[in-house]
Parts: C-alpha cells; sequence; structure tokens
C-alpha cells in the first residue's frame, strides 16, 4: 500500500508557502481597490439617482450571477485584445505579450470583489440609524464629517464579519489565478508535484497554506472587531 | 429673533403644515401644544431642515430664508445658531458622553480642543453627570441619556434649542429629572421652542404656548390665557383630555 510521501510533503509545503506573496499581493491590491470603489458604490446604492443605483445593480448581479473562473478567462482573453489595440493607436513600442498576467488578475479580482463589497458597505450603513445623520448635523458637523467621525465607525462594526468573510474567500478564490499561469500557492504545489505524481501530498499542502493564512486573517479580524466593539459591550 | 412665515410641507397628498406663522423673541420658553398628528414634530424638523418645507419663510436675527430655494450656507449659517434636542436622545453610539458634547464644539464650531473640553465638562456638570463623563450611551439610562443630550445642547450656546418630545420616550420616572434639567437652563435665559405633552412644563416654565392642530396654529397665548380662557372650543377640548377636571384627594 502506498503512503504519504512525508518528505515531500515537508518540502511541497514551502514550495507552496513561497507563493504566498503572489496570492496575498493579489489580494491587498484587490481590497485596496475595492474597498473605497465599493464603499462609493454603496453610497450611490443608498443616495444616489435611481438610474446610478440601476447600473450598479445590473454590475453587482454580473458579477455575483456568473462563475468567478469564466470572468477570469473573459478578462484574459478579451483584455489583451483590447490592450493591443490601445497600444497600436498610441503607437506605443510595448508589446501586449510583456503584460504581466498579474494585471489582468488584479482586475478580475478588484471587478469582483468591488460587487461584493458594495452589498457589504451598504447593509452596514443602513444598520446605523439616519437620526445619527441628523444629531451630527444639529450640532453643526458637515455630512461629510458625519459620516467620517459618526456613521463609518458605527457600520464597521457590523460591516466587520462580513469584511472578515469577503477577504478569507478573496483569498481562496485567488487559487483560481492557476488559469492566468500566476505562480501563485496552487501552481507552485501543483507544479512540484508533477514528476512524482504526489498529488494528494501537494493538495493537503495547499489545504494547510490556505488554513494557516486564513486563520491569521480571522484572528486579526477577531481582533480589530472586538476593539472597534468595545463601546457596545460595556455596560453599566 | 425667529420669526416664521407660512410654512408648508406636504408629505405626498398630505399636508401636514398648512401655513405656519409665529415668532419667538429672546428668552422666550415656547411650548408647542397639540394632539399626536398635528404637526408639532413636522415642524420643528422643518426648522433645523432636517425635512424640506415646501414653502414658506424663516427669518432668524439677520438672516432670511426662503424655504423655497435654500441654500447650504443657509442650513449651515441657521444650524449655527441653533441646537436639537430629540426624542430619542441620538447621541453618537460610538462616543463617550464627554465625547458627545465635544463633537458640535471641536468639529462643529472648530473650538481649540483645551477650551472645548472645558465647555463640554462644564455643560455636564450643569445636567448632572459629572460622574459620568467616561461612559458610552449603552451604559447610561434614558434619563442620563436625555440629560447628555440637553448637555450637548446648552454646550454649543445656541440663540434657541429645539426640543421634540424630549421626555416621551421615558420612563414616567425619569421625567422629572429631565424636566427638572430643562427648567434649569430655562431659568438661566435659554431661549427654547419645545414641542412636548407635559402640562406642567407648559404651565410652569413657558411663557408662551403655541396649539397646533391639523397642521395650523389654532391659537396662542400665555399659559395663563390658553389654560384658564381658551379662546377656541378645539383647544379646550384638547385640554380637557390633557388635563383632568376634578383631583379627588382622599
Amino acid at each position: 500500500m502506498q503512503t504519504l510521501d512525508l518528505h515531500f510533503m515537508w518540502e511541497a509545503f514551502f514550495i507552496a508557502l513561497s507563493g504566498a506573496p503572489i496570492t496575498l499581493l493579489i489580494t491587498v491590491v484587490a481590497l485596496l481597490i475595492s474597498i473605497p470603489v465599493g464603499f462609493f458604490f454603496s453610497l450611490i446604492r443608498l443616495n444616489g439617482t435611481p438610474i446610478l443605483d440601476q447600473l450598479c445593480r445590473i454590475y453587482i448581479s454580473f458579477v455575483r450571477g456568473t462563475p468567478l473562473i469564466i470572468q477570469i478567462f473573459l478578462i484574459y482573453n478579451v483584455m489583451p485584445i483590447l490592450l493591443e489595440r490601445f497600444l497600436r493607436s498610441t503607437h506605443s513600442t510595448l508589446s501586449v505579450f510583456d503584460v504581466n498576467p498579474i494585471w489582468y488578475a488584479f482586475v478580475v479580482f478588484s471587478l469582483y470583489t468591488i460587487a461584493i463589497l458594495t452589498e457589504v458597505f451598504r447593509s452596514a450603513l443602513k444598520t446605523v440609524q439616519k437620526s445619527q445623520l441628523e444629531a451630527a448635523h444639529s450640532v453643526g458637523l458637515s455630512t461629510c464629517a458625519a459620516y467620517r467621525r459618526i456613521i463609518i465607525p458605527q457600520a464597521l462594526v457590523t460591516a466587520l464579519p462580513n469584511l472578515c468573510n469577503a477577504t478569507t474567500n478573496l483569498i481562496k478564490n485567488t487559487s483560481l489565478c492557476y488559469a492566468l499561469s500566476l505562480r501563485e500557492i496552487t501552481l507552485r504545489a501543483k507544479v512540484a508535484a508533477n514528476p512524482g505524481y504526489n498529488y494528494i501530498e501537494a493538495y493537503i499542502d495547499i489545504f494547510l497554506v490556505y488554513l494557516l493564512i486564513c486563520s491569521l486573517v480571522e484572528y486579526g479580524f477577531k481582533k480589530y472587531e472586538k476593539k472597534l466593539k468595545a463601546y457596545q459591550c460595556l455596560s453599566a | 429673533m425667529l420669526e416664521v412665515r407660512e410654512i408648508r410641507k406636504a408629505f405626498g397628498n398630505q399636508e401636514v403644515l398648512s401655513g405656519i406663522s409665529f415668532s419667538i423673541e429672546k428668552g422666550d420658553v415656547a411650548v408647542i401644544l397639540g394632539p399626536s398628528g398635528s404637526g408639532k414634530t413636522t415642524l420643528l424638523r422643518c426648522l433645523e431642515f432636517f425635512e424640506q418645507a415646501d414653502s414658506g419663510e424663516v427669518l432668524f436675527d439677520d438672516i432670511d430664508v426662503d424655504l423655497r430655494n435654500v441654500t447650504k450656507e443657509q442650513i449651515k449659517a441657521i444650524r449655527q445658531k441653533t441646537a436639537f434636542v430629540f426624542q430619542n436622545y441620538n447621541l453618537f453610539n460610538n462616543k463617550t458622553a464627554l465625547e458627545n458634547v465635544l463633537e458640535g464644539l471641536v468639529i462643529g464650531r472648530k473650538i481649540p480642543k483645551k477650551e472645548a473640553e472645558a465647555i463640554a465638562k462644564e455643560a455636564l456638570d450643569k445636567v448632572g453627570l459629572s460622574d459620568k463623563y467616561a461612559y458610552y450611551p449603552s451604559q447610561l439610562s434614558g434619563g442620563q441619556q436625555q440629560r447628555v443630550g440637553i448637555a450637548r445642547a446648552i454646550a454649543l450656546s445656541p440663540e434657541i434649542i429645539f426640543f421634540d418630545e424630549p421626555t416621551s420616550a421615558l420612563d414616567p420616572e425619569l421625567i422629572g429629572e429631565v424636566l427638572a434639567t430643562m427648567k434649569k437652563i430655562a431659568k438661566e435665559g435659554t431661549t427654547m421652542l419645545v414641542v412636548t405633552h407635559e402640562m406642567s412644563f407648559a404651565q410652569d416654565v413657558a411663557n408662551k404656548i403655541i396649539f397646533m392642530d391639523g397642521g395650523s396654529i389654532v391659537e396662542e397665548g400665555t399659559p395663563r390665557q390658553i389654560f384658564t380662557e381658551p379662546k377656541e372650543e378645539r383647544t379646550r377640548q384638547f385640554l380637557k383630555r390633557m388635563l383632568p377636571e376634578y383631583t379627588y384627594y382622599i
């Protein structure tokens, strides 16, 4: 009977782990882009004109209603064509083939996460009563200051569990980047498994690496949530 | 000081305010009485621009606002002169009592932090909460929260404070402490416009009563006029319901 090749597993674990920077880079870039944009979209959905709201809704249902892997394939195949046209029209010396596929990953995962976070922020902002804004106005705060100092800190407390969820989902979803032949966690481990057919070991390693990363992220969010929630948990 | 002319406001086809006019002088404690749904709260909310009135005019000292086309600057200018005490307190949930009072001073009025802190503490002391500076709203009783709400308003030294049914959300045993606080600041000469169902406050503290019904002012006068010799039948009926005609002492 075959047994697990523990030696390979040990080595492949670090090979998989060496892909973590790319996974994390995609995650961080996607979050940095989609947090402000998603917040802006959620404001449009809550206070914007009906037409803009409708456009946001269509965008969100497109993103949520289609498999991520198809979005990746689409962007990966369509973007180079568009990019090439653009480059040709600007007489650039750059070639489409020089573009690192990680840029496509940034685009896909940002577009995807914007849609998710728009809904996360929208529901969180809705939990803060409108009267908090009125109270802020009554003491002379501008709407902008009221959002910054009163409404967002309260909404963030409700948004955090969903934000954590979205972040861990994003981290896990970056495993689909193997389709872009990006050398992130999944692809590296799989490639390492190829010569000896040690796929089970490799998959277990991948499993463990994602588990490790996501657990750390969850822990961080829990800590932050506890800190933000301080004003609710106290009782007289 | 504050003059209101022909304010009109409708929600859909339902007219809530059908041409309200009155004026308030400096130092006045005016109480608006009236049955539920008579438009009292909507009137206050229109004056603080939480609701946009359909038409009318507000004259506040030298600011003249046509409610048909209000500018952001006018709203800001009027809010700088007013403060609002809410029925449901509406304290900032993520801020302590002291921070609640500080917020308007430091961010709204741009007063330096140190100076603002002294003003805020003085305001909280005045409402009897000198031991609750660091408490969050969730740690305070309803009456205490409303007193922080009052401190938040008086700290700004506004020209006028609007009170929107400040005791309606409170347990009966907590109403007293809030009314006493309001009475205290009224005695200090604060100009107040109060919507309330507390007849005792209207009788003892106010110098002007405005009786509203069905979106218009039915009659106004001093408490003495309104409570002892109301001219209008609607006022009489309302008071009869609110004030027990006979009191039995057993």
